[in-house]
């Protein structure tokens, strides 16, 4: 009986599968009425993000859910590891949950292992030329700025480290933390410093680094880091996202955010699984991601919308490099990707 | 007869500590065997048959699974690969290996040592002197059983942070800016250790009370002080079951997952677990391999302390005379000095569950988290439990986490009460049962989710990321505690009656249903409740198992923490422990009434 049900979950699968793709690379000029009745029926999404939930997957899904009350929304967060760990198993056990996956670098993760399908939306249109992918694997959500937090209570602003050389200075020895276990923790670090000072130069500045008695943080994501920065656990954070603790600073928290040049920044991307449950509610999520609405509620959450006509908050100007005039080095899901088991090799070679 | 049963006992001899009660309890002629003499003559009876299989078909793959990962490369989709012996030599060229070694040990010892130290003076305050309402103790101890251990563990890290009222007191005091940092080895022993004081003293009591008071009374009578003579001669006999539960502890922190992940990986400290769920996690694809060769590193591990620990609690009945006779411990008379232990119970009541419980409920009404203060106070709103009460995650998560206790519960108890009544009863082969329903004991919580991850993902019925997974790990997982509560139980029943329904005529299954099931009937409902708290709070066996839809309390909870959601996660807490504190009143309610606790 268990043979017999597991086969016919297969060839339901098998058949399911060659209609999403249509659905996914729909080009039709009725595809939005065809998404909005398809996911009429199905009634149901699910997203896999890496974005804080109070700040952006809770008003995401509330205002999808008031556009769209007929269809169910349910999201989960994780890192970005964890999302790719978890779709890997979902695949394998042939119970795909997720239906829309999102985080920094998930596409190219996801995408070289095999757990997506390509998709296409018109809304790509609206999109700089920077953040498209021509072959259809992901979309572009949001950009990520990262730079140091530090407490100002612990470290007064005039005093905090404003350039990579400055964190090798003998008084931060133990009191730098970053996160391990993480592509956009302590590897995107080195891998940011890797590629704007050549290998033999960055070499010899990590080493010093490593006697600086790093603190590897292990246990949460970067918003938990400049929380635990806040509290005054650790003075000083590396690498994490630049606007966390300006959002903080906004509500009274003892915190700032300091862009070292060059900032390294990144883009959360989104990718659709390959055997989707739910094809028409996810291209339906997709479509309202990076609809200009998608885009001002990740605005409005602090985040740094992919599409050029909604603006981030006045708020976070201070730490977009363009606008600080600190220059950039934007490391696409390839180019990050393709660094990043050598710099976690590095990492585990100088700092465990 | 006569030779299986003796062959039995040796078998069975590094079972659980109960193995003397089986001696005592050895000439009474098992009614059961009776009437399988009736049937054809088989060595083994086809029940014991099913109910192996079945336990079988639970652990074996799993087991194999981990065993298979270890020794082959795996490929991203999934499948294995060439077989290899590298990720065992990795882990003995790596560092990590010894520094997690090195650190499990000092943790282990260290929260061992706090548990047993404060759990015995606690259950020597109580069982041996008249201190005013020491009886209050066991439903104190009761109640924080129902408190899932993660929620403790993030109330010791509220109270201890840099921001929390302890640093800040020490700060006021003593004018020092350099306070105390819980994210060590040393708070990881303390907050696990404080967490298993109620534990300690629940099975300390046991061991107080069950030891005779004559050997202590013919001391007095020779003239020793009653000091020395506590000093000399109960100390000295509860030594072993002593050496037994600082082993089982000892073992427990090695495979405890929710301090080294709270508190260790974010003060860098890995110890056995945290490794394996971060080679789980790593960047890029997860090692399975790597997870695997610890996993079985870990399983050796503990195998090796239960099976010592399961001996030396054998030698420890041998420091005992059970006999017949009713006997009660001297009860020491303090006078006016009752008060001050009376004072220190309270106190400890304080530390161990008011406090924190406390520190919880402050954090739930609170926006963000910044430490306890009158300006936080003043801040305090009921946002949190709008959130949680509301549509969405939050609810789903109680209700499946009601679902899977339910469930694991009532499959494990009827189960095991079944075994255990068919190894009382030395129906032939039922030793393998005993063995096989213990033997979940040796995987930690942490590893049965790693095998069980890749025994999911590889059966062709989708079942990964649904409750039914985790009840089925769960299921083995907590298969001993059943079987320890329905042996204990099926121990005290006379085989008189089912003889006599024997002789009746009545047919096994019925036998069992209508009269083993109804006299057990206590026991299991004490064992439902057990197994029903113990398998709705463990965050490292679900942890890899869930996925949305299917989330369950504790693995919410860690998300929450990992996010940094402090105070929804408080609110959440304080829901939980308040539904949880009414199934372990309820429990109280009824051990008391059967004299199990108090």
């Amino acid at each position: 009986m268990t043979l017999a049900a597991g086969a016919m979950a297969l060839s339901v699968t098998a058949a399911t599968a060659a209609r999403a793709q249509d659905i996914l690379l729909s080009t039709a000029p009725d595809r939005e009425q065809t998404i909005v009745d398809g996911a009429r029926k199905e009634a149901q999404v699910v997203l896999y993000s890496a974005m804080i939930v109070n700040q952006a997957l809770r008003p995401l899904t509330d205002a999808f859910m008031k556009k769209y009350p007929f269809v169910k929304m349910t999201f989960w967060r994780g890192d970005t590891e964890e999302i790719v760990d978890k779709l890997s198993a979902e695949e394998r056990a042939h119970n795909v949950v997720a239906d829309v996956v999102e985080g920094t670098g998930v596409g190219d993760l996801a995408v070289n292992a095999g757990l997506t399908q390509p998709y296409d939306t018109p809304l790509v249109a609206a999109m700089p030329e920077r953040y498209r992918d021509p072959r259809g694997r992901w979309t572009y959500t949001r950009i990520s700025y990262f730079s140091i937090a530090y407490n100002t209570r612990l470290v007064p602003p005039d005093q905090a480290p404003k350039t990579y050389d400055a964190l090798l200075d003998p008084r931060w020895q133990g009191k730098l933390a970053w996160r391990v276990g993480t592509a956009s923790g302590a590897p995107l670090f080195i891998t940011a410093i890797r590629l704007s000072r050549g290998e033999d130069k960055a070499a010899a500045y990590l080493r010093k680094l490593a006697a600086q008695k790093m603190i590897n943080f292990g246990s949460g994501s970067a918003r938990t880091l400049v929380d635990r920065v806040i509290a005054g656990e650790f003075p000083i954070a590396l690498n994490i996202f630049a606007h966390h603790p300006l959002i903080s600073k906004a509500k009274g928290a003892p915190v700032d955010s300091q862009l070292i040049d060059p900032v390294p920044s990144t883009a959360g991307t989104m990718v659709v699984p390959k055997g989707v449950r739910h094809p028409f509610a996810a291209m339906l999520l997709v479509d309202f991601i990076l609809s200009r609405e998608g885009q001002q509620i990740l605005a409005d959450a602090d985040y740094f919308p992919a599409r050029s006509d909604v603006a981030p908050k006045d708020m976070l100007a201070a730490v977009i490099p363009a606008r600080a005039g600190v220059p950039e080095l934007f490391l696409s899901p390839d180019r990050l990707n393709q660094n990043t088991e050598s710099s976690e090799k590095i990492f585990e070679d100088l700092f465990q | 007869m006569k030779t299986c049963s003796s062959e039995d006992n040796r078998q069975r001899g590094g079972g659980d500590g109960l193995a003397q009660h089986v001696t005592v309890y050895s000439n009474h002629r098992p009614a059961a065997l009776g009437l399988l003499a009736a049937l054809p003559r088989m060595r083994i009876s086809p029940l014991v048959v099913v109910l192996s299989a079945i336990l079988l078909v639970l652990i074996v793959p799993p087991a194999l699974f981990l065993l298979n990962v270890s020794l082959h490369e795996t490929r991203p989709d999934g499948a294995f690969g060439a077989f290899t012996l590298r990720y065992y030599r990795g882990l003995f060229s790596e560092r990590l290996f010894l520094s997690s070694l090195r650190n499990t040990l000092i943790y282990a010892f260290g929260s061992a040592a706090i548990a047993i130290a404060i759990g015995t003076a606690q259950a020597l305050i109580v069982e041996r002197t008249n201190t005013p309402g020491r009886k209050l103790a066991f439903f104190a101890a009761i109640i924080s059983l129902g408190v899932p251990h993660i929620l403790y563990v993030v109330a010791w890290l509220l109270l201890l942070g840099r921001a929390g009222p302890v640093n800040d007191a020490i700060q006021v005091l003593l004018r020092r800016e350099q306070a105390i940092d819980v994210y060590s080895l040393w708070g990881m022993a303390l907050i696990e250790g404080i967490g298993f004081v109620p534990l300690t003293f629940l099975l300390m009591s046991a061991v107080l009370r069950s030891m005779d008071a004559s050997f202590e009374e013919a001391a007095i009578m020779a003239g020793a002080k009653p000091a020395r003579a506590f000093w000399a001669v109960t100390l000295r006999m509860a030594t072993p079951a002593l050496c037994a539960l600082a082993l089982l502890f000892f073992a427990r922190a090695f495979e405890s997952f929710e301090v080294p992940a709270l508190v260790g990986l974010a003060g860098n400290i890995n110890v056995f677990t945290t490794t394996i769920y971060q080679a789980m996690h790593r960047t890029g694809m997860p090692s399975y391999g790597e997870a695997g060769a610890y996993s079985i590193c870990l399983v050796g591990i503990v195998t090796v302390l239960l099976v010592w620990q399961s001996r030396l609690s054998r030698h420890a009945h041998r420091y005992q005379t059970i006999t017949g006779k009713g006997f009660r411990p001297r009860i020491i008379d303090l006078g006016a000095w009752r008060y001050f232990t009376a004072a220190i119970l309270v106190a400890l009541f304080l530390v161990v569950t008011v406090i924190p419980v406390a520190m919880l409920v402050f954090t739930s009404f609170q926006p963000f988290y910044e430490g306890v203060s009158v300006a936080a106070l003043a801040r305090s709103s009921f946002e949190n439990y709008r959130v949680l009460l509301g549509p969405g995650s939050f609810r789903d998560s109680i209700t499946n986490t009601l679902i899977l206790g339910a469930a694991t519960a009532t499959i494990v108890v009827p189960f095991t009460a079944l075994c255990a009544w068919l190894v009382v009863r030395r129906v032939p082969g039922a030793a393998l049962l005993d063995h096989l329903a213990t033997l979940p004991l040796v995987f930690p919580a942490l590893i049965l989710s790693v095998a069980f991850l890749d025994v999911f993902v590889n059966m062709p019925v989708p079942l990964y990321g649904t409750v039914i997974s985790v009840i089925i790990a769960s299921s083995v997982r907590y298969m001993p505690f059943g079987m320890r509560y329905a042996y204990t139980g099926a121990l005290q029943i006379h085989p008189d009656l089912e003889s006599a329904a024997t002789i009746s005529g009545a047919p096994l299954g019925s036998l069992f249903r209508r009269i083993v099931l109804p006299l057990l009937a206590a026991s299991l409902v004490s064992a439902w409740l057990v197994v029903f708290l113990l398998s709705v709070q463990v965050v490292a066996l679900p942890l890899l198992l869930v996925g949305p839809g299917s989330e369950v309390m504790a693995v919410t909870l860690f998300e929450l923490w990992q996010n940094g959601q402090v105070t929804e996660l408080a609110s959440m807490g304080v829901v939980w422990i308040a539904l949880m504190t009414v199934v372990s009143t309820i429990f109280y309610m009824l051990t008391r009434h059967r004299q199990i606790v108090a």
